[in-house]
């Protein structure tokens, strides 16, 4: 028998279509594929039509549509009337006069906003009602009508009602994020507009003045009103909505081609099979994303279908639906599927039976819908730290593409950082993917989270280490919204603060992992790294710990730099304006608080358990399974990640400057075996960081501290130098062996 | 040839470590059928693994034909068959796509393909459920198939872990009987197997595997004189039995 070693394109063509006809003659892939957006669109218009907009059946009614507004006035009720009369009166004129040289009277165009059968002006319900009637205007409004779903809660309070002075007025909208509302003031504010113009031209005319003066009397409008407001923001519900039915599609899939297929005994024979890894995993790849699009493919249709049959787009003032957006957003769709399968891989990849993968899926689908729901928020804009942030920045692009206001750069940025990610994700899936233990070992990984060790360890075991540093993420977001909760008015409220926040680290990092590892029955001095270091690496400690700063300091201002390149100056003079804010504030809170108490809660608390659980527990767990150089990236990754959680708000510049502290903190430890090196360097970093801020007003006096908020090149030189000197020191010292 | 030499394999749990592969080394010649033979969770299947280069081994090596899986693994993956008791098939699949598939991997030209399929099917007696989508078929049906992929490319060395678990009489018998046949056409076979009497039939030589160990290794003659036992099933007994009878072997020796 003839036989020659293919060429790799040629199988992996063969190895995708064998992977897409297994997927695709799945009848429960074709069910999820058809029936998905042939019973959701429908069932979502009726869910629109029925909660969201039960206001717009009115609009598409084939009567007119018939407002109802209540008009007042600070006058007496005879005045109010007299004005509405008036109004009316100048409404008419308006529609029936010719004005301009040309015949044309640019006034008396139509004004249909959201409705396009609204009744005519002098058709619509206007109640004169005297102000003495009700409290507010509001109250007024209500008691013209009482059926909530009929009524535009828009009132009209005429001001100076003196007679042949124009209208002042202010018109009141009292249902914010009400259609029927919304459109009924933009409706009334624009009449009111035009007859105060009207009669100010006519004004003119009869003085003399030629009618292209442009003065208009003044008017207030209360609540802000803005064109084309859509109380629901369909631009982005709609791309947050494709984006679910996308994942949706590629999760059965992406289980089944990778768990389920180890589950079935399949996955052996393949990888026993003269196939590259990456190749298999390559083609799984390609047919999750290929039922994906079509999932997405399919809800594009059905959902424009939708659309276009409910007459949605005319009626929330969504941009021109057309065959080009379409493409747009279908390109989108394809890149998100590309990075959302790739994600999904990394973890079927990683898990060994079906079950296992739902396990791990669900709270990734329910996390990405964070996003999704951020994507939704009105207002939010793709700039600066959203055009990278995963799966926002694609969702705030659909819906900038839909609304047709894209913008080149932070598309680009969008664009490029997903598919890094995605190839990312896909190298770590092929490393994950048919691996030995991946293949071959039982669920123990999981099992060992929780279970308890017969006998003594000697490090950790990394599931439970992992499951301690997955409890760790609410605990510490629960601890920074607890120091918000407290007050912070006098130096009494900061130094309970301070205590509190030192305690609630003591408590997070110290207490929690020791008692992990004691339910783990882990040798204290093993697991955490106790052993007496040489003195070596705590002189390099000691001198990386009082050289860093000026660094980590540029870091921060040079991540400034990169963000203003990103979102530009605007963005990033503000994001430096609010940062400068809120280390002001901080300095000032912890100015009023003791040293002592300063350099316990900001310097030796932290340093002791942060170092106790990163560089303790968590990287000496890792050693144990990964390579030396994964273990402690991993572990300052994690570390870095921790330090970006501060008070509401995801404090992305951290990142950076923690992440590379992690790192070095994690080679110390590993170097010296021990993490009181570490712990030197930790301490005396974060003290030179807080009593640089504490004494800056004594400091300042001095003629060598500069003045600028500039760190001087000289010092970042300096500290360069002695870092330099720190690290060869403890490149060059030999490790301490590790008691395995 | 195959030729292993001192394969070691450790798996580490939360709480202790498991010696799957304690030092194996053994041989295995063109025309002979080697029975790797032991109680469950002996070992036997770790060591097919790191033959195929499925498990990388934590020390030792393990050639075919002088060819290994650290340095050619494609290489040496093209030249074994491997069916194992978990094998499964692809459901939405039919047998002869299945084969097809397993053909055009192992680079089969495609003018030889349809005829070795048809030659496998008429062997194994696949012709009645050959064009039937996978998830329909019978658990012996399944593994006849399987068997049938893992010849598709005529390999030299066959490589059946419980190759008839789950089987019943008859559907055993078609797989020792092809087993039979590979020996007559020089192919190298391992085989392991719970079903000894099959085994002392079919086997030309033994390895007698026991907590990760190899215990004994010879013809069935060279078994019965190391262990007094005359058939594979009291040898087996006694080996459970605090490998009673049984010389231990230095690391690497084969007798």
């Amino acid at each position: 028998m003839s036989r020659s070693k293919p060429r790799t394109p040629f199988r992996i063509k063969r190895l995708i279509l064998k992977e897409l006809r297994e997927t695709l003659r799945d009848r429960r892939t074709v069910l999820t594929l058809i029936l998905m957006p042939l019973l959701v669109y429908p069932a979502l218009s009726l869910v629109f039509k029925t909660f969201l907009f039960s206001n717009l059946q009115i609009g598409l009614q084939d009567d007119p549509v018939k407002l109802q507004f209540v008009l007042t006035s600070d006058g007496t009720n005879d005045q109010t009337s007299k004005l509405a009369g008036r109004l009316h009166q100048t409404v008419r004129q308006i529609q029936q006069t010719n004005l301009d040289e040309n015949g044309q009277n640019p006034l008396a165009a139509e004004i249909k906003f959201a409705f396009p059968n609204l009744a005519d002006f002098h058709d619509h319900t206007w109640s004169v009602l005297p102000e003495e009637q009700a409290d507010s205007l509001e109250e007024l409004v209500e008691f013209s009508s009482s059926d909530p779903n009929q009524r535009a809660d828009v009132g009209v309070r005429f001001l100076t009602p003196k007679d042949n002075s124009p209208f002042g007025y202010q018109v009141q909208l009292f249902r914010r994020n009400d259609m029927f509302s919304e459109t009924a003031a933009q409706y009334l504010n624009a009449w009111l507009k035009r007859a105060n113009q009207y009669e100010m031209q006519m004004r003119l005319k009869m003085a003399g003045v030629p009618s292209q003066a442009t003065w208009l009397p003044e008017t207030t409008v209360v609540g802000e009103l803005e064109e084309s407001s859509s109380p629901v923001p369909l631009a982005s519900l709609i791309p947050l909505i494709l984006v679910l039915m996308t994942i949706t599609g590629a999760v059965y899939p992406a289980i089944d081609l990778t768990a389920g297929e180890r589950e079935r005994g399949t996955l052996e024979t393949l990888m026993a099979a003269p196939i590259p890894r990456f190749g298999i995993l390559f083609s799984k790849f390609v047919a999750v994303v290929t039922v994906a699009m079509l999932t997405a493919v399919l809800n594009l249709i059905g959902m424009f279908a939708t659309v276009w049959a409910f007459q949605l787009d005319k009626q929330l003032g969504v941009g021109v639906f057309n065959l080009t957006t379409m493409f747009q957003i279908l390109l989108l769709l394809v890149l998100f599927a590309a990075f959302f399968s790739a994600i999904l891989l990394v973890v079927t990849s990683f898990a060994k039976s079906f079950k296992e993968a739902q396990v791990y899926l669900i709270p990734i689908i329910l996390f990405s819908l964070a996003p999704g729901l951020l994507a939704m928020t009105p207002g939010m804009e793709l700039k600066g730290f959203y055009t990278i942030c995963p799966m926002i920045n694609i969702l705030l692009l659909a819906r900038d593409v839909i609304q047709g206001s894209v913008q080149t750069v932070p598309a680009i940025l969008a664009v490029v950082s997903t598919i890094v990610y995605g190839v990312g994700a896909i190298r770590l899936a092929a490393e994950l993917f048919g691996s030995d233990a991946i293949l071959y070992a039982d669920s123990s990984s999981v099992r060992e989270m929780l279970q308890r060790p017969r006998s003594n360890q000697r490090f950790v075991p990394l599931g439970a280490s992992t499951l301690a540093l997955l409890i760790l993420v609410p605990l510490n977001f629960a601890a920074v919204h607890l120091l918000d909760r407290l007050p912070s008015e006098t130096a009494a409220d900061f130094t309970t603060r301070f205590l509190v926040m030192g305690s609630l680290l003591f408590i997070q990092f110290m207490v929690f992992p020791s008692l992990v590892a004691a339910y783990q029955k882990t040798n204290f001095k093993t697991g955490f790294g106790l052993t007496t270091p040489k003195p070596v690496f705590l002189l390099g400690a000691i001198l990386l710990g009082a050289s860093m700063w000026p660094i980590v300091m540029s870091m921060t201002s040079l991540w400034h730099d990169v963000y203003t390149w990103m979102a530009g100056a605007e963005a990033g003079n503000q994001w430096h304006d609010q940062l400068v804010e809120k280390t002001e504030q901080s300095v000032a809170a912890v100015r009023q608080v003791h040293p002592l108490v300063i350099a316990v809660c900001f310097s030796i608390i932290p340093a002791v358990c942060e170092e106790w659980f990163f560089r303790g527990m968590l990287q000496r767990s890792l050693l144990k399974h990964k390579t030396v150089l994964s273990s402690i990236l991993l572990s300052g990754l994690v570390f870095g990640a921790f330090h970006m959680i501060s008070s509401s708000v995801i404090a992305v510049d951290r990142f950076l400057p923690t992440t590379l502290m992690g790192i070095v903190l994690g080679y110390i430890a590993y170097k010296s075996n021990s993490i009181w090196p570490g712990i030197a360097l930790h301490a005396i970093h974060n003290a030179f960081v807080i009593f640089l801020a504490y004494y800056q007003k004594q400091l300042a006096d001095q003629p060598w501290f500069p003045a600028d908020e500039e760190i001087p090149l000289t010092w970042v030189m300096t500290g360069v130098a002695l870092a330099s000197a720190g690290l060869t020191l403890i490149v060059f010292a030999q490790r301490e062996p590790c008691e395995q | 040839m195959i030729n292993l030499n001192q394969l070691c394999k450790t798996f580490v749990t939360a709480d202790r470590e498991i010696k799957a592969a304690d030092h194996v080394s053994f041989e295995v010649q063109p025309g002979e059928v080697f029975g790797l033979l032991g109680p469950n969770g002996a070992g036997k299947t770790t060591v097919m693994r790191m033959i195929l280069g499925l498990l990388k081994p934590d020390a030792g090596s393990a050639e075919i034909n002088g060819i290994s899986s650290s340095n050619q693994p494609d290489e040496l993956k093209r030249q074994v068959g491997f069916v194992s008791a978990s094998a499964g098939v692809y459901q939405w699949l039919t047998g002869r796509e299945m084969l097809a598939f397993f053909g055009e991997a192992y680079g089969i030209a495609d003018t030889d393909l349809n005829p070795r399929i048809n030659q496998l099917a008429d062997v194994l007696k696949l012709n009645d459920f050959i064009d039937r989508g996978c998830a329909t078929l019978s658990t012996g049906q399944k593994q006849r198939l399987s068997l049938a992929r893992a010849l598709v490319h005529d390999p030299p060395v066959m490589i059946l872990d419980e190759p008839t678990l789950g089987l019943d009489v008859v559907g055993s018998q078609v797989i020792f009987d092809y087993i039979d046949h590979l020996k007559q056409r020089d192919k190298i076979v391992i085989l392991c197997t719970h079903r000894l009497e099959q085994a002392q039939r079919v086997c030309s030589r033994f390895g007698l595997l026991h907590e990760g160990k190899m215990v004994a290794t010879g013809t069935l003659a060279d078994l019965q004189n190391q262990t007094g036992h005359q058939d594979l099933v009291s040898m087996f007994i006694n080996l459970l039995d605090d490998q009673a009878g049984f010389p231990q072997l230095s690391p690497g020796e084969s007798t």
